[in-house]
Formats: C-alpha cells, structure tokens, sequence
C-alpha cells in the first residue's frame, strides 16, 4: 500500500511540476512586484476595413482575417462615439481594437508580455467558458493539476502517517496550521455581508 | 543529508497543509467557474435614512457613508470606485473578502439602499489563496493570512526543489516518472507556445 501511495504521490509531483514551478513563481511575482519588470512589448498598427460596421465579431474577425497572428477571445466590447472599441486576447498578449466606423479605420494596440507577465497571465487564466480550444486545454491542465495539489496533500499525509520517529512533531505542526486556518477563516467568514 | 531533506519536506508540507488544500481548491473552484464575472444577486436588500449634506462632492458622501455604515473589513472607497448607475444614483461597492456591500445613495428619496451580495464559499477560498503580503492597509486577520500565505508559497518552491532531490536521489528510479514529468513539461511547453 505504501508503495502504491509513494508512486502515486510522485506520478502526480513529477507531472505537476512545470505548472507548480509557473503557479510559485508567479506567485513570488504577484507578493513582491517590485523585484521584477512586468513591461509589455508594444506594437501599435492600422488596418483600413469597410466602413459602416456595427457588429463587434465582425470587426474582429475582419481583424483577424487581415492578419493572422491577431487571435484569441474578443472580449471588453464598447459602442464608443466613433464606432466600436473591442479587446482580443490570449494569456500574455492583447490586441486592443479601436474601430472607426466613419473611416472604416481599424486601429491595434498590441501588448505581449515578457516571461514574467506571460506566467502572472497564466496563473489567472482558468475555466471552460473560455471560447478558443488552447484556452479549453490550458482549463483542463488547471484542473488536473489543481486536483493534483489535492491528491499529493492527502498521499503526503498518508505517508507522513506511516513514519513513526516523524508522527508526533508532524502532528503538532498539522494542529497547529489546521487550528491557525480554521480560526482565521472562521473569524473572516462570520463577518458580513 | 536524504533523510533531513525527508524531514523538511515532510514538516514544511504539515505546517502549510491547509493553504496547500487551498491553493489546489481555489484551482478547482475557478475551473468551474462559468464566467469571468462573478454572480452579484444580493441576499439581502434594506434601506435606511441619509441626508447628504449640500454641496457635498460624491467622495465626500463616499467617506461619509462609509463612516456611517462602518461596513466590517471594508476600507473607504478610492476615488477611482465612484460610479453613478444607469438611473444617476450614486453606487458605493465596498468589497471585502466575503462579497460586497452595494450602497445606492437615493438623494431624492433621502435613504441609502443596502444590497448585501454574499461570496460562496468556493469564491471565498479562492479570494483567501489569492491574499498576498502587498497590501500593508488590509485589516489585520487579512494581514496575518498574507504572511501564512506568503510562508506556503515559499514553501511550494521548495517542495518543487526537495521532491526532485528525493526523487532523484532515491534508489528505486522509474522510467513512468520520467515519463510523467515529460508529458508534464510537453504539455506546458505546447500551450505556451500556442498562446506566444
């Protein structure tokens, strides 16, 4: 059984591992924003388009059609004075669509993130709702591996149970975070709304 | 040298167990998550008596109903959260970590409406993992839960560092692991790449 538990516990941590790497990195970037430079990569570019436009897939897919490494999920849609204003977006890079209806206009900011944004991006970005099939397969990595973290806490526990000489000092330290959490969950959520 | 590794692994994982089990759960609450926008439906909707004074500015009646209201673990609104809604009214969200107090100051009518929208308890832990230690006015439970969060993530890296020595350094080696730790390494490599 140990055996079982102890491969299982590795299986897990060794596929885990990258995103681990990518989830406490981030992390460390997101506590301590300071120590690292999150400036993006800025291209601004314009693209003449048929005028008159009103719907917002359409602009974007016009956009998307006129040049091809413009992709992802449209996103912040706005009616704006002068036409339409719309955002298209993967982890780490947006394309910030400003259309003119009157002119026919297409105006693109773009921002790419270098390796430290692209990682916060990363660490935020989960859920089936996303439209693209990459961002589905990013959502289906998030839930192994968040499943995962699950699974190697409760084989660590398992094999932690089994050592003895390790037992009474790690079930100090297992009480004593447990009971810390507990209160200061208990002592946040009896507060309102 | 092994076998203090084993027990610093073993002791950091007990001392960050539940964050640990929160971290994983706030991964699985956002993967079911069916939108980027969170519900807002109040639980609870009351109203009281306010007069604004006049000449006031909406900052002013901001720190005012604040002040008034004294919501739990709220902090007075910055100036940049003021918003009048679709009918003009001035809408106050003062957030805290279990949902908002949405306060809809009715000038003509002279009452504020109290909309009380409550986070789940999947979005609560997911804002409890997200809590970091860069945020020095946040109240003081929140505070400590940063420190303990910042601690857990240290401590994440440094499974990462010690679980690769113990597997390496291990005398039963297994090809499946390396084999996990490939198709975990493909498979990160290939959605970046897909997304640069």
């Amino acid at each position: 059984m140990y055996q079982a538990i102890r491969n299982i516990h590795l299986l897990l941590a060794s596929f885990s591992l990258p995103f681990l790497v990518m989830y406490g990195v981030s992390a460390v970037q997101m506590s301590h924003n300071t120590w690292s430079t999150m400036k993006p990569a800025v291209q601004e570019r314009d693209f003449p388009m048929q005028g008159g436009q009103s719907d917002a897939r359409a602009v974007a897919r016009d956009v998307m059609d006129k040049e091809p490494s413009i992709k992802g999920e449209i996103t912040n849609v706005q009616m704006t004075a002068a036409g339409i204003s719309l955002r298209i977006v993967v982890p780490g890079t947006v394309h910030e669509v400003k259309y003119d209806s009157k002119s026919g206009n297409a105006h693109v900011r773009t921002s790419v993130a270098g390796v430290m944004g692209m990682l916060n991006r990363l660490h935020h970005w989960a859920g089936f709702y996303h439209e693209p099939a990459p961002m589905k397969l990013w959502a289906a990595a998030v839930a192994i591996v968040s499943a995962a973290v699950l699974l190697l806490g409760a084989s660590g526990l398992y094999m932690w149970f089994t050592r003895r000489p390790e037992r009474r000092i790690g079930l100090a330290l297992l009480m004593l975070n447990v009971g810390f959490a507990v209160t200061i969950m208990l002592m946040l959520r009896r507060q309102g709304p | 040298m092994r076998n203090l590794i084993i027990k610093l692994h073993i002791y950091a994982g007990l001392l960050t167990f539940t964050q640990l089990m929160i971290f994983g759960f706030a991964g699985l609450a956002a993967t079911v998550q069916t939108a980027a926008e969170r519900p807002k439906n109040p639980h609870t909707i009351r109203h009281q008596s306010f007069t604004p004074p006049p000449g006031a500015s909406d900052k002013e009646v901001a720190d005012l109903v604040y002040r008034e209201l004294k919501m739990p673990l709220t902090r007075p609104m910055p100036n940049f959260a003021i918003k009048r809604n679709a009918d003009k009214n001035l809408q106050l969200d003062f957030y805290n970590i279990n949902g908002i107090y949405r306060v809809i100051v009715l000038e003509r009518d002279r009452i504020l409406s109290i909309e009380e929208i409550r986070n789940s308890l999947a979005i609560f832990l997911e804002d409890m993992h997200a809590i970091t230690t860069g945020d020095p006015e946040a109240p003081r439970p929140l505070r400590i839960w940063a420190y303990y969060n910042e601690f857990a993530m240290w401590c994440l890296l440094a499974f990462v560092v010690s679980g690769i020595y113990l597997w390496l350094s291990a005398q039963a080696r297994t090809w499946w692991a390396w084999g996990s730790l490939a198709a975990g390494v493909i498979g990160f490599g290939a959605l970046w790449m897909g997304f640069r």
